[in-house]
């Protein structure tokens, strides 16, 4: 290798960089024009959406570390004119190269660790290729430098050296199955056998707010499953070939398909390992977005992380991102001789051991130095990490997964109230962590278990028979590192400098009360209304217990106990029902009414019924739907209760609409309905069918019920609210943040079934 | 002979008293040289009850005896009392079905076909059908009520009200229709405090709110020093100049009865013995009903006292001339409640207890509870209050925020929505009065359920006006937190940390008063 000034040799020349845009890409383009002069850079960006290529490296200068530059050679705009061209295209179909080029950069890459597959296979393989090809066109002269990943060497153990992977898989096979699959996949996932599955579960859970809402949950569930699909696709062939995973895969295929160029022209491959924030330049800490390891630090700064799989004395492999591009320039300016392709790893395993062990001390001492700002309730405390092996935590972590599975199925049969909602909020809660853990231990088991060794001989041959003043000014000898300087001082205060910044501006900002109703307001020139469910809505009662009051006040003696225990033995039978469907549910109550007479009925509720239903309603949800009356929109009552319940609340509304008893020529309920009462979708339904009649805005008008049933109500308006929402509404209303409040009935209420009994037992 | 009430000065022999709180009770130890006042025992009871109203009814105050009034073909009407009295209810049979029996009898014997019997529930709730049979008996009732000749009084009926006049006042006097286009009205009432009676039973019991809202109201609450003395209440100053205005267009006959102190029975004994004389029975009965109080559930409690039924004596009946009858009553009522009490003392102690006028059958909400004891106990007195301007008062209830929906559904918005704004009783009345007065929902449900009327927590954050206007310091023991500061007062633990803070109103060695009621009592005070 001859020697002179980097500057030197790479001055004059046309450098293609891909990937600019993404991390290391970034990086190499500040650097190449920050600190080589002369060399023209040319960026391969792809329009997304209506912006276009030139918009998206117009943006990437503006930023903070590019400004600083702008500022040295004349703006940005000068800077796009003369050192850095932009050549708008895709990856997957590369445009025509500039015919001037000397040397290519290929950092282009999907970082994720799980792609779907034949999304690897597109940007690892077809990418690369397509870009070889284009390159083809040019010559053979043009030095291609490709970024690969250290972890290419998959589940080999040991020593791995600066040369090619050691495999005999079949890349085109391989390339043909990937991207076969999204194809394969969508098909399966049309099959009646999945599909069946699919809704089956969908309806368990959704049937109750309408068959429409169940459906869309099944189409996302079939998305999902797709989704999750190609990713298990890609791992377990991954696998089973020797890899850890889709991206290690890929990229390793990638470089076989780099290897065929490298036989008759001057081709480099850099294999960087876990890439982290900048150790000096531009600045201490610069990093963009989160990478491999840092989502696992935050939450272990947030007392999230209980357990972690690794072996104390295992290496963890990381190696800052200015070393990496340094390394890369210094590749640059020594192109190899044409088929003699030159490996480097650029990592820090070999020669500067960071073991997990001394990584959670430093990271450990940071936090207990540096903790996230104190919560309402105080610091988080951060667990104590005895790094029992991967089997212990894979159980803690099984186990912690049945319980909430359990959990959740027990809460969803628990009575209603503000604590079921409470325990079910902090379940969710819990669970996104469990997810978070499951995918982030399952992801990086393979690489913390990985006891991998990149030998890096020839990258610190490159970098010491470079001139001692390249030595300065790009350095990668990643042994000088000091991991605590580095962890502790450089790298944890750059990854939690925006979670910081997120904490401090919440709690400035004023959160928005989500149990404060709006003010019933409608905007000028428009009308609205309000529509209210009745059963736990208005009312702190439900069908059952109306049902029995009223059959109670007809029977008498022994007919009472006689219909009390005959409604006992079905109430399991009842409650199955309204879980499933609510409509069967009330047909089965209504079917009890057979032979009853309407007249009396009537009698009956304006006789007991009237003091069961006024003693129980919720008085928040009264002044509620006076203060809609008072702001001069319609009160709508939207009931499946027969309409002889609803007697005692007229005058609170405008429109009531409930169901209608079916009754025969003699003036007896036939125990059916005369129309399908109004539940799950027919309720939405008749909402925009009445709201459409009587000239009323949706958007503007407010909706309040308290049962996932309630679901299509609810959407059918602009301001939905949840009253003392069951489980599953509560849900949504969280996800949708609708506002929930809670309307208690009285409790105090003497609920006996007799009149105040006035007389007295022993006369005076 | 009955045993006159009295003063009791706590010495270090004394063993803690009882001191009412909600369905509930304690047993507390006052400081050293507190005063404790019990009320008189029970006055020996009438023992032929039938003869002494038969008695009453011909040989009237300053009238003509009843039958020579009735004559066939008149339009005769009977009023009662309501609900809220007696407290709590009587057992059965009442004293105001013996007495409406007897004048059915005589009404009868005239030849009477035009007769009505109506409820002065005035603003109160309608009684339900089970209360109205239980105060004019099983007879009664089925010979009345089917016919709707039995009826509550709906002061929002428009059509069934009669304005009769102006007082000199300019105070509209406004009353059931059919009791005012009566030819006789015969009212029937249970005077069990000083308030109740005279002309605060037709000209208040029969009103519309056009015509309450003259003396109901913070001005002559406040004004009413107290309003358990007819002679120094203003509010009974406007009831009486009514009352006359009413006598000059309408025959009315009252009949008056006084009742005994015997409120809890032999059963519940203890609670109205002073507590150095109660037997093995009555510590055995107050430690089984303690204890039974701390494991029921709230909704036994609840019923466990709302079960409860006085077996009353009847002390006195008296009939006539509206004034002549009920100076007669309101002497009895003095010779069963009055207690001499030399001087006012800085603190005055009481247990708002389970059961007020407005609450029978129901809950006792934090505005009752307020109007229980910063109303009723505290005006219980006649002179001059038991304790000084600027003292403290200290009361014992737990102030739970909670209320009945069907009885009490105005109070909850009141509670809600008005005292989260304010306490103060003349800016409430200026700015919020009318709108619940008016309020359809609250008429709706006052005419057509067993609701109280829009208006009525109004009259009872009025009704302790006074109170609050004398007194510098509230303070509830055992009372919910937040439920006392939304009423403008603050909660206590213990009777300790309640004298602790009112220290800085009344100093740290504060002359000390417990009412030790119920059974009723009136302090007289010199």
């Amino acid at each position: 290798m001859s020697n002179g000034r980097i500057v030197e040799r790479l001055s004059g020349a046309h450098v293609l960089v891909t990937g600019a845009t993404g991390f290391v890409g970034e990086a190499l383009l500040q650097r190449l024009v920050a600190e080589v002069p002369g060399v023209t850079v040319s960026v391969l960006v792809r329009p997304r959406g209506s912006t276009s290529g030139v918009d998206r490296v117009r943006a990437l200068l503006r930023k903070p570390v590019f400004a600083a530059l702008g500022e040295n050679t004349g703006g940005t705009d000068t800077l796009l004119g003369t050192r850095i061209r932009v050549l708008e295209g895709d990856m997957a179909d590369v445009p025509p190269l500039p015919p001037d080029l000397d040397a290519v950069v290929h950092c282009a890459g999907d970082v994720s660790f799980d792609p779907p597959v034949d999304k690897g296979f597109i940007t690892n393989v077809v990418g690369t290729r397509s870009l070889l090809d284009r390159l083809a066109e040019i010559g053979d002269h043009v030095h291609y430098v490709h970024v690969s990943t250290a972890y290419v060497a998959g589940r080999r153990r040991g020593t791995i050296r600066e040369g090619p992977i050691d495999h005999d898989v079949d890349v085109e096979a391989e390339l043909a199955w990937g991207l076969a699959q999204r194809e394969v996949v969508e098909l399966r996932s049309r099959e009646a056998g999945l599909l069946s599955g699919l809704r089956a579960g969908a309806e368990r859970a959704h049937r109750r707010a309408g068959l429409l809402r169940a459906a869309s949950e099944v189409e996302e569930r079939r998305v999902r499953w797709v989704r999750e699909e190609l990713v298990r696709l890609g791992t377990e062939r991954a696998r089973s070939l020797g890899w850890t995973d889709c991206y290690t895969f890929t990229k390793a295929l990638g470089e076989r398909v780099v290897e065929d160029r490298a036989t008759h022209a001057p081709v480099s491959i850099v294999r960087p390992s876990i890439i982290e924030s900048a150790l000096a330049q531009p600045h201490p800490g610069w990093i963009e977005g989160f990478k491999m390891a840092d989502p696992l630090i935050l939450a272990y700064g947030r007392g999230e992380l209980p357990e972690f799989p690794g072996a104390g004395d295992t290496t963890i492999d990381f190696v800052p991102v200015d070393h990496v591009v340094a390394a890369l320039i210094a590749v640059l300016a020594h192109p190899p001789s044409a088929g003699a392709p030159a490996y480097f790893h650029v990592s820090s395993g070999a020669r500067n051991p960071l073991t997990f062990l001394r990584f959670y001390t430093c990271v450990r001492r940071y936090f207990d130095e540096h903790p996230f700002e104190a919560g309402a309730r105080g610091v988080a405390r951060l667990p104590d990490w005895r790094l029992p092996g991967a089997q212990s935590v894979e159980r803690l972590l099984t186990t912690s997964e049945r319980a909430h599975r359990l959990a959740d199925q027990v809460i969803s049969l628990a009575p209603r109230g503000e604590r079921t909602r409470d325990l079910a909020r902090r379940l969710d809660q819990q669970g996104s962590r469990l997810e978070f853990l499951r995918r982030y231990l399952d992801l990086y088991r393979e690489y913390v278990e990985a006891d991998l060794r990149f030998d890096d001989t020839q990258t610190l041959a490159l970098f010491e028979s470079l001139d001692p003043d390249d030595r300065a000014r790009f350095p990668f000898d990643t042994a000088v590192i000091s991991w605590e300087h580095y962890v502790g001082e450089v790298h944890c205060p750059a990854i939690t400098a925006p979670i910081r910044r997120l904490d401090a501006a919440r709690r400035t900002r004023k959160r928005p009360s989500r149990t404060r109703l709006p003010a019933p307001e409608t905007a000028a020139g428009k009308r609205s209304a309000a529509f209210f469910d009745l059963d736990g809505t208005l009312l702190s009662s439900n069908v059952i217990e109306t049902y029995l009051r009223m059959r109670l006040a007809e029977l008498s003696g022994s007919a009472r106990f006689a219909e009390l225990g005959r409604i006992a033995a079905r109430v399991p039978g009842l409650v199955r029902a309204e879980r499933h469907d609510r409509g069967a549910f009330l047909r089965s109550i209504y079917r009890s009414y057979a032979g009853a007479r309407l007249v009396d009925l009537e009698a009956i509720a304006d006789e007991v019924l009237t003091h069961h239903v006024l003693a129980r309603l919720a008085p928040a949800a009264v002044r509620r739907v006076r203060e809609h009356r008072a702001a001069g929109q319609p009160t709508v009552l939207v009931t499946g209760a027969i309409r002889p319940l609803t007697r005692p609340l007229a005058p609170l509304f405008d429109h009531i609409e409930a169901a209608d008893l079916a009754v025969d020529e003699r003036g007896l309920c036939t125990g059916t309905l005369a129309a399908s009462p109004l539940v799950g979708e027919a309720r939405g339904a008749w909402v925009r069918q009445w709201a459409h009649e009587s000239d009323i805005d949706l958007a503007e008008s407010f909706g309040y019920a308290d049962s996932y049933s309630d679901l299509p109500l609810l959407d059918a308006v602009g301001h939905p609210v949840a009253v003392c929402p069951d489980v599953a509404l509560s849900r949504h209303a969280a996800r949708r943040h609708w506002p929930v409040v809670d309307w208690p009935s009285p409790e105090a209420t003497p609920r006996t079934l007799s009149p105040p009994r006035l007389t007295s037992r022993a006369k005076g | 002979m009955s045993r006159p009430g009295f003063v009791l000065e706590v010495d270090d022999r004394t063993p803690p008293m009882l001191v009412h709180e909600g369905e509930g009770f304690r047993l507390e130890s006052f400081p050293l040289g507190s005063r404790v006042i019990y009320p008189p025992e029970s006055l020996p009871a009438i023992d032929d009850v039938d003869e002494a109203i038969t008695e009453a009814l011909l040989h009237p105050v300053d009238a003509d005896p009843l039958p020579s009034q009735l004559r066939a073909g008149m339009r005769l009407t009977i009023a009662f009392d309501d609900v809220s009295l007696p407290l709590p209810p009587m057992r059965s049979p009442d004293i105001r079905q013996r007495i409406i029996e007897a004048v059915l009898t005589m009404a009868a014997d005239a030849g009477i076909d035009d007769v009505e019997l109506i409820a002065a529930n005035a603003l109160h709730r309608r009684m339900t059908d089970a209360e109205l049979r239980h105060v004019v008996g099983e007879r009664v009732f089925r010979s009345f009520h089917p016919q709707g000749l039995l009826t509550n009084h709906d002061a929002e009926d428009r059509e069934n009200l009669l304005h009769v006049g102006l007082t000199e006042e300019g105070e509209d006097v406004e009353i059931n229709r059919r009791a005012a286009e009566s030819d006789l009205l015969v009212y029937v009432n249970i005077n069990l405090v000083p308030m109740d009676g005279g002309h605060k039973s037709v000209p208040v019991g029969l009103a519309s709110y056009r015509s309450l809202r003259h003396h109901h109201n913070v001005r002559t609450m406040v004004g009413s020093h107290s309003f358990m003395d007819h002679e120094r209440s203003h509010l009974h100053h406007s009831a009486w100049r009514m009352g006359r205005l009413l006598a000059e267009h309408l025959n009315i006959f009252q009949i008056e009865t006084t009742l005994d102190n015997n409120v809890f029975g032999a059963r519940y004994g203890f609670l109205q013995k002073p507590e150095w004389e109660w037997s093995l029975r009555d510590q055995a009965s107050m430690l089984a009903m303690r204890r039974g109080l701390a494991l029921a559930p709230q909704r036994l409690k609840h019923r466990r006292f709302h079960d409860l039924r006085s077996a009353y004596g009847l002390t006195g009946i008296h009939a006539g001339r509206v004034e002549a009858v009920h100076e007669r009553t309101i002497a009895a009522v003095h010779r069963q409640q009055l207690v001499e009490v030399q001087g006012q003392s800085d603190v005055l102690v009481m247990g708002v207890p389970f059961l007020g006028p407005y609450n029978v059958d129901s809950t006792m909400n934090p505005i009752l509870a307020t109007c229980m004891g910063l109303g009723y106990y505290f005006n219980s007195y006649r002179g001059r209050p038991v304790v000084r301007r600027g003292g403290a008062a200290i009361l014992y209830h737990p102030l739970a925020p909670q209320f009945n929906q069907l009885h009490h559904p105005s109070y909850v918005d009141f509670y809600e929505e008005i005292l989260s704004e304010t306490t103060d009783p003349l800016v409430i009345e200026e700015k919020y009065e009318k709108q619940f007065a008016t309020d359809p929902w609250y008429i709706h449900l006052y005419r057509t359920s067993h609701a109280y009327h829009g208006v009525h927590p109004f009259y009872m954050w009025y009704w302790a006006a006074h109170a609050m206007d004398h007194v510098d310091d509230v303070i509830w023991v055992g009372a919910d937190r937040r439920a006392a500061q939304r009423l403008g007062f603050r909660a206590a633990t213990t009777l300790a940390d309640a004298l602790e803070m009112a220290s800085a109103t009344v100093g740290s060695d504060p002359s000390i008063t417990y009412l030790h009621n119920p059974p009723h009592l009136i302090a007289d005070v010199r």
